[in-house]
Order: C-alpha cells, then sequence, then structure tokens
C-alpha cells in the first residue's frame, strides 16, 4: 500500500519541471575543474543565487551584499579602494579578487585557504571585517522571508531553507560568471571582431614571452602560487600562502590572478598596492625583490623598452569583455524580472 | 563562431525521484534487516557530566564546560572473519549537552557479537573536500571553518581560573585534513553483548583534562600541532560499558 503510495508522490515530482541552464565555455578550453553534481543546474537555482548575492540580507547588519565588494561592471571586484570594504566600513586585509571563470579554479582565495566554490562564501559571510553574520543566522533569516520560501521551494521542490541549499544556488550563479567573448577571444577563433592591430599582435608576443608562463591562455590565470617579487608591506605582513600550508617554502606566494578584464579590475594585487596597469608593468621590469622564494620565471629581469610597454599595455586591453560586463543575466535582479 | 561544450546533469526533478525511490526501498529492507542504537553517556571521571558545573582534574583545574560538539563518522563494521562492512552516510554530529543527539541509530547493519564497531572522531579527507554537504555536515551546524576550509572535527569550549584569557575561557576546536596536520582519528570497539540491539559508550572527558596543561595550553583554534597533540588523546576519551 505504502508503496503505491510513494508512486504517486514520484509522479507528483516528476510533473515539476524546471528550466534546465547550460554550462558553456569555448571546446577549445580546457575541461572544468569543478563538478556540477550537487547543482540542480536550474534557471530557478541559478535566479535564487543570484537573489542571494545580490542581498544585503546576507550580512549582520543589512548594509553589505557579495555585490557589494564584486561589481558586475568591473569583472566583480571591488574597485577604487585597495582593501576591501566591509560592514560598519570595517577595511579588510586584502583586496577583492574578481570573480569570473571560477569553474577552472582548484582553490580559492589569495592565498587558497578555500578549498572548493561551494564553500567559498563562508569566508566573506563569517569575516568580521566583511559579513559578520553566520550561515546558520542567514538559514533562520531566509526561512522567515516569504520570498524566499518561493524562491526556494521553486528551485528545490521544498521551502526549507538550509545551509547546504545556499551555498548551493551562490554557487549556481557565481559559476556561471564566465567570461570568453574578449576581443582577444575573437581574434582566438578568427571571429568577427577579432582583428588584431599590428601593434596588439606585438603585444601578444611581449605578453607570451614575458607573463604567460603564469598567467596561462587561455584563462590568463594558473593554480599555481608564486612570489612575483612583492615586497611586503610591513603593515599587512602577508606571508600567503605559508598561512595555509605552514611551509616557509611558501612564504609571499599568493595566486596567480586572472589577467581577464584588467583595465578594470584596479587596484592590483593582493592588497590593492598598485593603482594602474602602468606601475604593474614598471614592477615586473623594473622593481622585483629578490627573496628566497621568488618565482623562477622573474629570477631574470624582464627588459622592456618604453614602446613595448605601450604595446603589452594595449594588448591587455584585448581581454576586455564587454559582453560579460554587461551581460544583464548577471546583474541586480529587479523584481519585476520574471525570468 | 563560437562552439560551446555544455555539461549535462540530472535535473532536480530527476533527483528527487531517485531519491523517493531509494528511500521505499529502504523502508522495505529495514523490515527484515537489523540495527544498532548507540547511547553516549558523559563523564567527568565517576560524575555525571552536566553543562556549567564544576568539575577538578588531576592537575588540580577547575573546570567549566559550557559546550562539547563532535562528529562521529564512516561507522563499520569488521566481522570475526575479518570482512568489513561499510554504512553509508553514517555521519553524526554530537552535541553533549543535548540528550537526543547522544544517541545515534545505525540502520541496516547486521551484525553477531564479536563483530567490531569502527568509526571516525572527526570528518575524513574526502568529506573535507567536497564542498557543502547536507543534514549533519551542513555547514551551517558551525562545525566549518570559512577561510581555510575544513570541518571542526570537536569542539570543547568552558572556562577555567587556570587559564589566564579573557574571562577564563577555554576553546578548543580541533580538525584539519591535510598531512601531517590530519586531526581525525579512528575508533574500534568489540560488541560483546549489545543487549536489544544497544551499546552504551562511556565518554569521560577527565581524560583530555587530565593529561594536559591548561594554563599553557587553552586556545587551539586553528590545524596544526597543538591540534595534533590534543587528536591523539580523544580516542581514549571512549569506551564500551558492558
Ligand atoms: C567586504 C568585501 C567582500 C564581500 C562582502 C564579499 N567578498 Fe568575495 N572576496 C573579497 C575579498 C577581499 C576576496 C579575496 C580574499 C582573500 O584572498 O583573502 C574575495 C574573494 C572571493 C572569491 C574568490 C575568487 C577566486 O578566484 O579565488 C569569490 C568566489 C567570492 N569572493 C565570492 C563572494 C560571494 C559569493 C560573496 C557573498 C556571499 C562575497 N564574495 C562577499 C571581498 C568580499
Ligand atoms: C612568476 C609568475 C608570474 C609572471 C611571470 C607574471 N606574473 Fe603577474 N602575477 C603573478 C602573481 C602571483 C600575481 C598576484 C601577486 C599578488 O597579488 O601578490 C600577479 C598579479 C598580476 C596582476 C594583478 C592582477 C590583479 O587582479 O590584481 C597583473 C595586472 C599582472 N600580474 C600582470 C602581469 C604581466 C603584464 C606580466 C608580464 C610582464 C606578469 N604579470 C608576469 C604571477 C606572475
Amino acid at each position: 500500500m505504502s508503496f503505491i503510495i510513494g508512486i504517486f508522490i514520484c509522479l507528483g515530482f516528476v510533473l515539476v519541471k524546471n528550466e534546465e541552464v547550460f554550462f558553456e565555455y569555448p571546446e577549445y578550453w580546457p575541461k572544468p575543474v569543478y563538478n556540477f553534481s550537487k547543482l540542480s543546474m536550474t534557471e530557478e537555482e541559478f535566479q535564487l543565487g543570484r537573489h542571494l548575492f545580490y542581498d544585503p540580507l546576507l550580512s549582520r547588519d543589512h548594509t553589505i551584499s557579495c555585490a557589494s565588494c564584486h561589481l558586475q561592471a568591473t569583472g566583480f571586484t571591488h574597485v577604487d579602494h585597495d582593501l576591501s570594504h566591509g560592514i560598519e566600513g570595517r577595511i579588510g586585509t586584502r583586496n577583492s579578487i574578481s570573480i569570473m571563470n571560477l569553474a577552472w579554479n582548484t582553490s580559492f582565495m589569495w592565498d587558497g585557504g578555500v578549498n572548493h566554490i561551494e564553500v567559498q562564501s563562508l569566508a566573506p559571510i563569517s569575516s568580521e571585517n566583511e559579513m559578520d553574520t553566520s550561515l546558520a543566522i542567514i538559514v533562520e533569516k531566509l526561512n522567515k522571508s516569504e520570498k524566499y520560501n518561493s524562491l526556494f521551494q521553486k528551485a528545490y521542490q521544498d521551502s526549507l531553507v538550509t545551509g547546504q541549499k545556499i551555498l548551493l544556488a551562490l554557487t549556481q550563479f557565481v559559476v556561471m560568471l564566465n567570461s570568453y567573448n574578449s576581443k582577444y577571444d575573437k581574434y582566438i577563433r578568427n571571429e568577427l571582431g577579432g582583428k588584431f592591430t599590428e601593434q596588439e599582435k606585438i603585444g601578444l608576443k611581449i605578453f607570451r614571452n614575458n607573463c604567460a608562463s603564469c598567467h596561462k591562455e587561455p584563462l590568463f590565470s594558473s593554480n599555481d602560487f608564486k612570489n612575483n617579487g612583492l615586497n611586503v608591506d610591513s603593515t599587512l605582513n602577508d606571508f600567503g600562502r605559508m598561512m595555509v600550508t605552514k611551509k616557509p617554502e611558501d612564504s609571499l606566494k599568493f595566486k596567480v590572478p586572472t589577467l581577464r578584464n584588467i583595465q578594470f579590475t584596479q587596484p592590483f594585487m593582493h592588497d590593492g598596492r598598485f593603482e594602474t596597469l602602468q606601475e604593474v608593468i614598471n614592477h615586473y621590469t623594473s622593481e622585483v625583490q629578490h627573496s628566497p622564494t621568488l618565482a623562477n620565471e622573474l629570477q631574470e629581469q624582464i627588459i622592456l623598452t618604453h614602446k613595448e610597454k605601450v604595446d603589452l599595455l594595449v594588448f591587455l586591453r584585448t581581454l576586455t569583455d564587454q559582453k560579460f560586463l554587461y551581460n544583464k543575466r548577471f546583474s541586480y535582479p529587479r523584481e519585476t524580472q520574471t525570468n | 563562431m563560437l562552439k560551446s561544450k555544455t555539461i549535462k546533469t540530472i535535473t532536480s526533478k530527476k533527483i528527487k525521484l531517485v531519491t523517493l525511490v531509494l528511500l521505499l526501498a529502504n523502508s522495505i529492507l529495514f523490515a527484515q534487516g537489523n540495527h544498532l542504537k548507540i547511547e553516549i553517556n558523559p563523564f567527568f571521571k565517576t560524575k555525571v557530566l552536566k553543562k556549567d558545573s564544576w568539575y577538578v582534574s588531576k592537575n588540580n583545574d577547575s573546570l567549566q564546560f559550557s559546550k562539547i560538539k563532535f562528529y562521529l563518522t564512516d561507522f563499520k563494521i569488521l566481522t570475526k572473519e575479518g570482512k568489513t562492512k561499510q554504512l553509508p552516510n553514517s555521519d553524526f554530529l554530537v552535541s553533549i549537552f543535548n540528550v537526543e543527539s547522544r544517541s545515534i541509530l545505525l540502520e541496516n547493519i547486521s551484525y553477531k557479537t564479536g563483530d567490531q564497531l569502527l568509526f571516525n572522531i572527526g570528518v575524513n579527507e574526502k568529506m573535507n573536500t567536497s564542498g557543502a554537504l547536507s543534514g549533519s555536515l551542513d555547514p551551517a551546524n558551525g562545525m566549518y571553518w570559512s577561510w581555510q576550509s575544513g570541518y571542526i572535527n570537536f569542539k570543547i569550549e568552558g572556562k577555567s581560573p587556570s587559564c589566564s584569557t579573557r574571562k577564563n575561557k577555554f576553546q578548543f576546536h580541533i580538525g584539519g585534513y591535510k598531512k601531517p596536520f590530519a586531526a581525525t582519528r579512528f575508533k574500534s570497539v568489540t560488541i560483546t553483548n549489545a543487549i536489544n540491539n544497544v551499546l552504551i559508550i562511556d565518554f569521560d572527558i577527565a581524560i583530555l583534562f587530565d593529561s594536559i596543561d591548561i594554563s599553557n595550553l587553552n586556545q587551539v583554534m586553528i590545524p596544526g600541532k597543538e591540534a595534533i597533540e590534543i587528536a591523539d588523546i580523544l580516542p581514549n576519551l571512549f569506551s564500551l560499558n558492558e
């Protein structure tokens, strides 16, 4: 008898139809590292994640959302602040990282302290300098919200909010923030709008000779941790990767960040010490600090003429992906929007 | 032209269907299967352990406990013949001052007296690197670190005049899954009779506090050497009461 009732319940669920979303990326790219098995890959889960990403309800005093530090138009990072500001204006110890193409990361944060994209949000949520709350409190708040009960119901056929579902929905949103339509990408694919000028071509060559060993194409990042010769800021004493592994050989190593949309993601480096790309290039050509953990790739001085520096800069601008920066699907979810 | 690959995944409705079928299958099996109930009884030496009561250790430290929470996971039966039977999804969060959480029900297990019950104190490496999990492993349970991913296997909080910390508090958050600082520990007990399918396990917190100097070691909040020192003692806190 109970078995028959079971079958009816099953049929009930079969009737619920959610719209599937697809994770798209160019076929010549490497395979994503992230395995999507826990996500439902539905439009409903994506929209729930989008609401959560833009909702200050996720902070203790309802003032800060993920988007406060990760703005779409600037490649989902915090501009004009070297160290990201959080709740009550408290200043964190690091510059926010732009978030894009996250499915290819094996670890997260400048020091790789977070081991999986699904648990990444726990860091800002519970950091005193950022959102200063806990996942348990957010679960409680969302369970009291009619809007979220209905969004969770749509996404998971169950209105009950749990910590896991919040984390998965946020993942479903951020993992879709993929950038692969810059002028550089069109150049590689031989597409309309992808014709490089002579200067851009020279810039690409300079890049490949000096930078691509770490900022690897096509993602312009890598999952390695390297010391790129920045001197230690004695007010922060941030030793990067060593703080996670506790190994002296990891001292001053940081994640190699992506350079996609770099034109808009200033300030630069883990502590936001450089305001402009000119300063960054000057760092690599004349300010690299030698220390026991300095990367092999930077042992020998990079020598560039003034013109070559300009060419490199011009090339870096081809990594800007307007379609990504202005994609409405990734923007603030207005209540009137139904999808 | 941009060609794109798509990642095919099961849609949520299919997942629901699968779980339901599994649930139904489970309930049918359960009727024929066996089960084992584990009851954990907390002590400080011979005294029953209660929240916010005072106890004195062998080192003459007066101690009060406000929170003791830990994971027991990955239950297995090792038969006398040497066969191991894994119990899927046997992950439990025990909170010593919450009576219900101190009783653990293992369903669908068959065992004989003389077999061994094996489990982990804490969470294994795989679960530490599997992203957002549910149920007792949901990070909303407050047993998860944020800036450095990983579960807190064991939380002990309280106060003692021997600690010259703020409000005399001691806090032990023991965890870590990466070698050499992996803090998950293994425990085995032999099932001797298990009357009415119940196994009583005594948990004696005094064993830990008799063997550490809490005037020096009173705040452990990250994986590392100190966490390992404490993790090594934890299995001794559990013993079979028969
Ligand atoms: C107060 C500012 C602030 C808020 C609010 C904030 N972040 Fe961040 N985010 C940062 C900083 C700073 C980093 C880099 C931290 C580090 O490396 O230590 C970062 C890193 C990240 C990364 C890692 C990217 C990578 O490639 O490693 C992701 C993903 C991310 N944040 C998503 C989120 C989400 C989702 C939320 C909302 C739940 C959020 N952030 C809220 C400042 C913030
Ligand atoms: C040894 C590997 C390595 C090489 C070679 C290298 N980089 Fe980097 N790059 C890094 C690392 C690591 C960081 C992050 C450092 C930090 O914040 O502490 C970084 C950061 C950057 C940033 C800042 C990104 C951000 O989001 O803040 C820019 C821009 C940059 N590099 C450009 C270049 C250019 C241009 C070259 C070639 C001239 C180059 N890099 C060569 C490893 C490298």
